[in-house]
């Protein structure tokens, strides 16, 4: 899969270039909007990461002319600005999601994840994890066709691991996942490990759960193929 | 009141003082001026008897030596009449002008007399000339009516002129009131068209309306790009650092004890994240960059904040109780913010309860707002506590958990975006009660 990535500011597009790199993608990057602009024209992609405030010109026109263009990609406007009418704008313009800076490179990772899945339908809703399978359009998780009740919380957990596999997800980074950003410091990332304690209790009930793997004083990683 | 009603209502009232006036003046003026008139035919028919007597003497007027003379017309209307006095007059010779009832053949007439004393053959007489009344009242009172009547008319008339052109005068000021004035709480919502008039006093509080506003707008602008500036300039340093540090814990290559620190290090940087995306979250409420227009559940938003802290309630085994009512609706609301305004408070009623303590939420529906009450059994707080509780950076220790001291300032700004009134019941280790007014008047 490419992705574009439109950033002016270069240790942090370079940042994501590795990270999306790592998980396979093709990544372009443009620092100013001239060059993303010619790129969009030149090179066809399924993903555009767009900063809004570029040094040549204003982020919502790019993707305008990007929208124009016939670009199919999937846009994704990151911001530190944290203009409203920015966030409100740009997805009326079809942008597909909104990250607001700083955010976890986990994070993005998992909406490009959820943006792939709607745009290809219905035929990926269902996802293998080791033994079990994730049914994201009904929020089921079975085991040999047995269901296993997860709550809520528990349900995202599992998802978000399995979308980052391989990858050590940080206690941190998984309660800012579960609960959004909320004004509290260190808010519940204790209780990540009640509900990974919980989830580990419902899959082995059914299953082997040796690829949830507890990354000592960091936090935990799904061990998948 | 409203002035242009103040202005018909001074209209009217003065108008009908001058009626009144008018009204109350007028049968006296009329009265004096016949009376004047007919005085003056009394003096001139007394003079021609005068004459007579003098030319003719008594016999003149077929009247006898110390014999009483009356002459009346046909209908009594008129009539002269001569007394011999027995003694002295009274008044000397001067004339008496006085309204006297006569009872004449069984009739009371009022007539006009004019009384005058003479000399004639060593004998006083007076002379009595008299002319009835009831004509001249029937028409003082017919010509007093009309004039009233025209008056009355007048007045209705000038009333109603009066209020059409208060009206059309001060229609560019009720415009400047309905479309510049009333609901105007930013100058995102202001209307800079101009108000027809060429009334200057209208032209000059328009324009200064619209100066006003010009420069308002300005300031916002201003200040939003400020917030958007500062919001890049100190998130974007901080987003790079994330992403990277990100990369390294994730990287394998990476010792364990680096990553423990580095992860540590990002705790820094997310609550760096978070005080200043709180401070640039009261900035915009502040900055009216939010809009109004999401209807939700009371009973609803309160348990979709309560399913989020639900770890922290079992945690300190908790009960809670929500009573709220299950179809209050609030409208005209901000959905995000109402859900951090509840999320604030019912965290702190958590955050500063006591191990299995209570909390219990209700609202009642009164006339005009909703009240909403959120009562825990927490460590309380002192005077002096509560009198700092909406102050930026002010921690409470008691509670042994640590926030940044931002929560109670943007439930605060949050409040006053809605109009909500909020209030605190509280006393140390007594607990405290969250009292929320939210005005349902939309």
């Amino acid at each position: 899969m490419n992705v574009l990535i439109i950033e002016d500011e270069k240790s942090l597009s370079h940042e994501i270039e590795i990270f999306l790199t790592e998980q396979g993608y093709h990544c372009d990057v443009a620092f100013n909007g001239r060059v993303a602009s010619e790129r969009i024209f030149v090179n066809t992609y399924d993903f555009i990461l767009l900063d809004l405030g570029l040094p040549d010109m204003n982020g919502l026109s790019l993707l305008g002319e990007a929208k124009k263009a016939g670009s199919e990609a999937a846009i994704i406007i990151l911001t530190a600005r944290g203009e409203l009418e920015d966030k409100v704008k740009g997805l009326e313009m079809g942008a597909d999601d909104y990250l607001a800076k700083p955010f976890a490179l986990a994070e993005l990772f998992a909406r490009m994840q959820a943006i792939t899945r709607r745009k290809h339908g219905l035929t990926n809703t269902v996802m293998k994890i080791s033994e079990f399978e994730m049914d994201l359009n009904n929020r089921m998780v079975t085991h040999n066709g047995d269901a296993i009740n997860l709550t809520k919380k528990e349900f995202d957990l599992m998802n978000y691991l399995a979308l980052n596999k391989n990858r050590v997800l940080t206690r941190m980074q998984l309660s800012e996942h579960i609960w959004g950003d909320v004004l509290e410091e260190e808010f519940d990332s204790n209780f990540i490990d009640v509900h990974i304690k919980n989830l580990r209790k419902k899959l082995s009930a059914k299953g082997s759960i040796d690829w949830i793997e507890t990354v000592r004083g960091i936090g935990y990683r799904a061990n998948l193929d | 009141m409203k002035l242009q009603v103040k202005l018909a209502i001074y209209n009217a009232l003065s108008k009908a003082v001058v009626v009144l006036a008018i009204g109350l003046i007028l049968p006296i003026i009329v009265q004096t001026v016949v009376y004047n008139h007919i005085d003056k035919r009394l003096r001139a028919r007394a003079d021609k008897v005068m004459i007579l007597i003098q030319r003719g003497g008594l016999n003149e007027i077929k009247m006898e030596q110390d014999c009483s003379f009356e002459s009346f017309n046909i209908l009594k209307e008129e009539f002269v009449q001569i007394v011999p006095l027995l003694t002295n007059p009274v008044n000397g010779f001067s004339v008496n002008y006085t309204n006297e009832t006569l009872h004449i053949e069984s009739e009371l007439l009022n007539h006009r007399v004019l009384k005058q004393a003479f000399m004639f053959d060593n004998q006083f007489y007076e002379l009595t000339v008299g002319e009835g009344l009831s004509a001249v009242e029937q028409l003082n009172r017919t010509i007093n009516r009309f004039t009233l009547i025209v008056l009355i008319v007048v007045l209705i008339v000038f009333v109603f002129f009066d209020l059409y052109f208060a009206r059309l005068a001060l229609k560019p000021l009720n415009m400047i009131i309905s479309k510049k004035l009333i609901k105007i709480n930013s100058p995102t919502s202001y209307d800079f068209n101009t108000i027809p008039t060429n009334t200057s006093e209208f032209k000059l509080l328009n324009s200064s309306l619209d100066q006003l506003m010009h420069s308002l707008k300005q300031t916002f602008q201003n200040e939003r790009e400020f917030i958007g500036n500062v919001s890049h300039e100190l998130l974007t340093p901080l987003s790079i650092l994330q992403t990277r540090f990100d990369n390294i814990v994730a990287d394998e290559k990476t010792p364990e004890p680096i990553a423990e620190k580095l992860i540590e290090s990002q705790k820094s940087i997310i609550r760096l994240t978070k005080i200043i995306r709180a401070l640039l979250l009261i900035s915009k409420i502040e900055n009216k960059q939010y809009l109004r227009n999401d209807s939700l559940s009371l009973k609803d938003q309160v348990n979709e904040v309560l399913s989020e802290v639900e770890e922290r309630i079992e945690a300190k085994k908790i009960t809670i109780e929500n009573q709220c009512q299950i179809d209050l609706v609030l409208h005209k609301v901000n959905r995000s913010l109402i859900h951090n305004l509840f999320f604030n408070l019912i965290n702190n009623a958590i955050k500063y309860n006591k191990q299995e303590g209570s909390i219990i939420i209700k609202s009642v529906l009164e006339k005009d707002f909703v009240e909403l009450s959120i009562k825990d059994s927490g460590v309380g707080m002192n005077e002096e506590e509560l009198d700092k509780i909406f102050d930026r950076f002010k921690r409470f220790h008691s509670g042994g958990e640590e926030g940044y001291g931002l929560g109670m300032p943007i439930v605060k700004t949050i409040c006053d975006f809605h109009g909500i009134e909020i209030s605190f019941l509280s006393s140390p280790n007594h607990g405290t009660e969250v009292l929320l007014k939210i005005p349902v008047d939309q």
